[in-house]
C-alpha cells in the first residue's frame, strides 16, 4: 500500500517560489488501477514523480508499506526504484541507438528476467525486436516502452499520460495491453491522463486542481479500454 | 559574425595543447639554432658527439611532440568545427535559407584559428623566458662552447603565426565541407543524424551493449581515446628513459605534456559522450541504474581502446628510444644497450588506471548531480 501524508513541493526560491503540491494524502491499495485527472499544470507529473521516488517531497511523508522515501539516500532511493517502480512517460524515452530487444532487456536485466522475449511478445511487437525506434510508429514506440517497464516486473507502474502522443487507435491498443497485463500480474496502476474518458477503466480516480486533490471517487465497474469513449 | 569570440573561448584544449607544442618545439629549435651558430667552433672528438647528440635530441624531441600535438589539434578542431555546426544547425540553415552563401558562413570560422594564435604566441613567450635557465642546465658541464639566447624571427613565423593561419584555414575549409547540405536540412535539426545499427545481433548484457553500441555511434572518439592513451603511455615511459639519457628538464617537459594531451582529450571525449547520452542516463536512472552503472555503460566501450592504445604507446616509445640510442650514441663507446624499463611501464600503467578512475569518478558525481526533471522537460 501506497500512503502519502500531507505532501508539499516547491520549485523555485525567492520571489519565484512556487507550491506545486500544497498538501496531498492519499491511499493507494495493492493492486488498484487509480487514474489522476486535472488540467494542464495542476501538478500531476510532479505529483506521479514525488510519489515514486524520482523527485524528494519537500514536506510530509510518502510510505511504501513500512518503507519510507523521505529517509533514504539517493542510492537507496535509486535501489528502491529498481526494485519496484516502472514507468511509461508520454515521449516514449526508448534508446534510441538499441533496437527494440535491447530497449526491453534495458528494464529486463533490472530484475534478472530472462524471459523477456515473451513480454515483447505479449504487447504484440515479436516480429519488430530488431528494430530500431525511429523505424516504429509512435504506437508501437509506446508499446516498447509498456513492454520495457513490464519486463523489470515492478509492483508499482507510474504511467504519466502514456496515450497523450497518440490517436485513438493504437492509444486504446496500448491502454488494453497495459489492463490486461495487471489483470495477468497483478501489480498497482497508477496513471496520469487528462482525458476524462479514460478515468472510466480506474477502480480509483483522483482529481487535482492546482496543487490540491479536490475529488475522489471509485469505480464499481471499471470498463476496458474499447468500451469506454474516447 | 557568426562564431563569436565566446565560442573560441570555449575551445581552451586547443589552445593548451598548442601551447604545449610550441612551447617544447620553441625551446629545442630555438636551442639547436643557436648551437648551430657555434657548431664550428668544436675542436675536440669529444664534444663533437656531444654536440650532435644535443642536435638529435633537440630534433627527435620537437618532432615527436610537435607532431603528436599537431595531429591532436587537427582532429580536436575538426570536432569543434562539427560540433559547432551541430548544435547551431538552426541558425545555419537560416542564414543559408536567407541566401548567404556557404562560402560566407564559412569565412567566420577563421576566428578559430585565434585560439591557436593565443596557444602559440603566449608558450612562444613562455619558451623565451625559460630559454636561459633551459641553455644552462642542457651545457651544465661547459663542454660545449658559451652561446646566448638569440631571437629568430624565422623560427617565431614558424611557430606562432603560420600554425595559427593553417588552423584558421582548416577551420573555414572544414565548415564548407561540412555545410554542404541543403538549408532545409540544418533548419530540421538534429533528426538528420544517423543511428548506426549494429552489424548482428549478439548477446550481451545490456550495459556492454550500449557500450559498445556507443562507440559505433562516434567511431571518431575511438581514435581520439586510443590515440591520447598512446601519447600518455609513450610520453610518461620515455620521460622515465629520458632522465637516464638526456635531461631532467626534458624529462619534465615529456611527462608534462603526455599528462595535459591525456587529461584533455579524456575529458573532452568524455563530456561529449555523456552530453550526447544525457537522455539515455536519465532513463536509466529513472529504471533503477545507479549512476555509476550508468557512466561504466556508456564509456566503457571506450575502454577496450584505451587499453591498446596504452600497448601500442609503450611499444612505440620502446623501438623509437632504441633507434635514437643507437643514432645519437653511435659514436660513444660504453653506452648500455637500451632496455625496456619495467619499473617505468608500471609507474605509467598505474598513473593511467588512476587517471582513468578519476575521469568515471568525476562524470559519476556529475550524473549524480542531473535532475531527472531537466532533460525530460527538454
Ligand atoms: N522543474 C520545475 N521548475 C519549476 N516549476 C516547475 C517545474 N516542474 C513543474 N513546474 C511547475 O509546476 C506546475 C505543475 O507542473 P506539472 O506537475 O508538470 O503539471 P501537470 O503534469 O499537471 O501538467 C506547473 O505550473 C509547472 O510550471
Ligand atoms: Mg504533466
Amino acid at each position: 500500500m501506497i500512503q502519502l501524508e500531507n505532501v508539499h513541493k516547491f520549485y523555485g526560491t525567492g520571489e519565484s517560489r512556487n507550491e506545486v503540491l500544497k498538501g496531498i494524502s492519499l491511499q493507494v491499495g495493492d493492486g488498484d488501477f487509480v487514474v489522476l485527472l486535472g488540467a494542464s499544470g495542476s501538478g500531476k507529473s510532479t505529483l506521479l514523480n514525488v510519489m515514486s521516488g524520482l523527485e524528494r517531497a519537500d514536506e510530509g511523508t510518502i510510505c511504501y508499506g513500512k518503507t519510507q522515501l523521505e529517509q533514504m539516500t539517493d542510492k537507496e532511493l535509486t535501489e528502491f526504484r529498481k526494485n519496484n517502480i516502472g514507468f511509461i512517460f508520454q515521449q516514449y524515452y526508448l534508446l534510441p541507438n538499441l533496437n527494440v530487444d535491447k530497449n526491453v532487456k534495458m528494464g529486463a536485466e533490472l530484475a534478472g528476467n530472462k524471459e523477456y522475449r515473451q513480454t515483447i511478445s505479449a504487447v504484440g511487437l515479436e516480429k519488430k525486436v530488431h528494430k530500431y525506434p525511429h523505424e516504429l510508429s509512435g504506437g508501437e514506440q509506446q508499446r516498447v516502452s509498456v513492454a520495457r517497464a513490464l519486463a523489470k516486473k515492478p509492483k508499482f507502474l507510474y504511467l504519466d499520460e502514456p496515450t497523450g502522443a497518440l490517436d485513438e487507435k493504437t492509444g486504446r491498443l496500448v491502454l488494453d495491453y497495459i489492463s490486461k497485463l495487471q489483470q495477468e500480474s497483478g501489480f498497482t496502476v497508477i496513471m496520469v491522463t487528462h482525458n476524462q474518458n479514460v478515468a472510466e477503466m480506474a477502480n480509483t480516480v483522483i482529481r487535482m486542481n492546482s496543487g490540491r486533490i479536490v475529488e475522489t471517487w471509485q469505480n464499481a465497474e471499471p470498463k476496458n479500454a474499447y468500451e469506454i469513449a474516447w | 559574425m557568426i562564431v563569436s569570440y565566446k565560442d573560441t573561448l570555449k575551445i581552451a584544449s586547443i589552445t593548451i595543447i598548442s601551447f604545449c607544442a610550441v612551447f617544447v618545439c620553441t625551446l629545442f629549435l630555438n636551442f639547436n639554432l643557436d648551437l648551430a651558430d657555434v657548431g664550428n667552433e668544436i675542436t675536440s672528438p669529444a664534444t663533437q658527439s656531444l654536440y650532435d647528440a644535443q642536435v638529435m635530441t633537440g630534433k627527435v624531441v620537437s618532432s615527436l611532440a610537435g607532431g603528436c600535438l599537431l595531429l591532436t589539434t587537427v582532429v580536436l578542431l575538426c570536432f569543434y568545427v562539427g560540433h559547432f555546426i551541430d548544435i547551431h544547425q538552426k541558425e545555419l540553415g537560416i542564414l543559408k535559407a536567407l541566401g548567404y552563401s556557404r562560402f560566407r558562413i564559412a569565412r567566420e570560422f577563421w576566428t578559430f584559428g585565434c585560439s591557436v594564435l593565443t596557444g602559440t604566441a603566449s608558450a612562444y613567450l613562455c619558451a623565451h623566458l625559460l630559454m636561459p635557465t633551459f641553455y644552462e642546465v642542457q651545457n651544465e658541464l661547459g663542454l660545449l662552447p658559451a652561446f646566448e639566447v638569440h631571437f629568430h624571427p624565422g623560427l617565431c613565423f614558424l611557430l606562432v603565426f603560420l600554425p595559427a593561419l593553417f588552423f584558421a584555414l582548416l577551420a573555414v575549409c572544414y565548415s564548407y565541407l561540412k555545410m554542404k547540405v541543403s538549408p532545409l536540412t540544418l533548419l530540421r535539426g538534429k533528426e538528420s543524424t544517423k543511428i548506426v545499427k549494429a552489424r548482428k545481433e549478439s548477446d550481451m548484457p545490456f550495459l556492454q551493449e550500449l557500450g559498445k553500441s556507443n562507440v559505433r555511434q562516434r567511431k571518431s572518439l575511438v581514435f581520439f581515446i586510443t590515440f591520447a592513451i598512446f601519447c600518455f603511455s609513450s610520453m610518461m615511459q620515455m620521460s622515465f628513459s629520458m632522465d637516464e639519457l638526456a635531461s631532467e628538464m626534458m624529462a619534465f617537459m615529456i611527462m608534462g605534456i603526455g599528462i595535459v594531451l591525456a587529461c584533455v582529450t579524456l575529458f573532452l571525449a568524455s563530456t561529449s559522450v555523456v552530453k550526447a547520452n544525457g537522455k539515455t542516463i536519465t532513463m536509466m536512472k529513472v529504471f533503477g541504474y545507479q549512476s555509476r552503472d550508468c557512466v561504466k555503460a556508456v564509456l566503457g566501450g571506450y575502454r577496450p581502446w584505451a587499453c591498446f592504445g596504452f600497448v601500442l604507446g609503450s611499444l612505440y616509445q620502446y623501438l623509437l628510444l632504441r633507434i635514437a640510442v643507437s643514432i645519437i650514441f653511435a659514436d660513444i663507446e660504453n653506452v648500455p644497450e637500451y632496455h625496456f624499463d619495467i619499473p617505468a611501464m608500471l609507474i605509467a600503467l598505474f598513473s593511467f588506471i588512476a587517471l582513468y578512475e578519476t575521469v568515471m569518478f568525476c562524470y559519476t558525481k556529475k550524473i549524480e548531480k542531473m535532475s531527472v526533471k531537466e532533460i525530460m522537460l527538454e
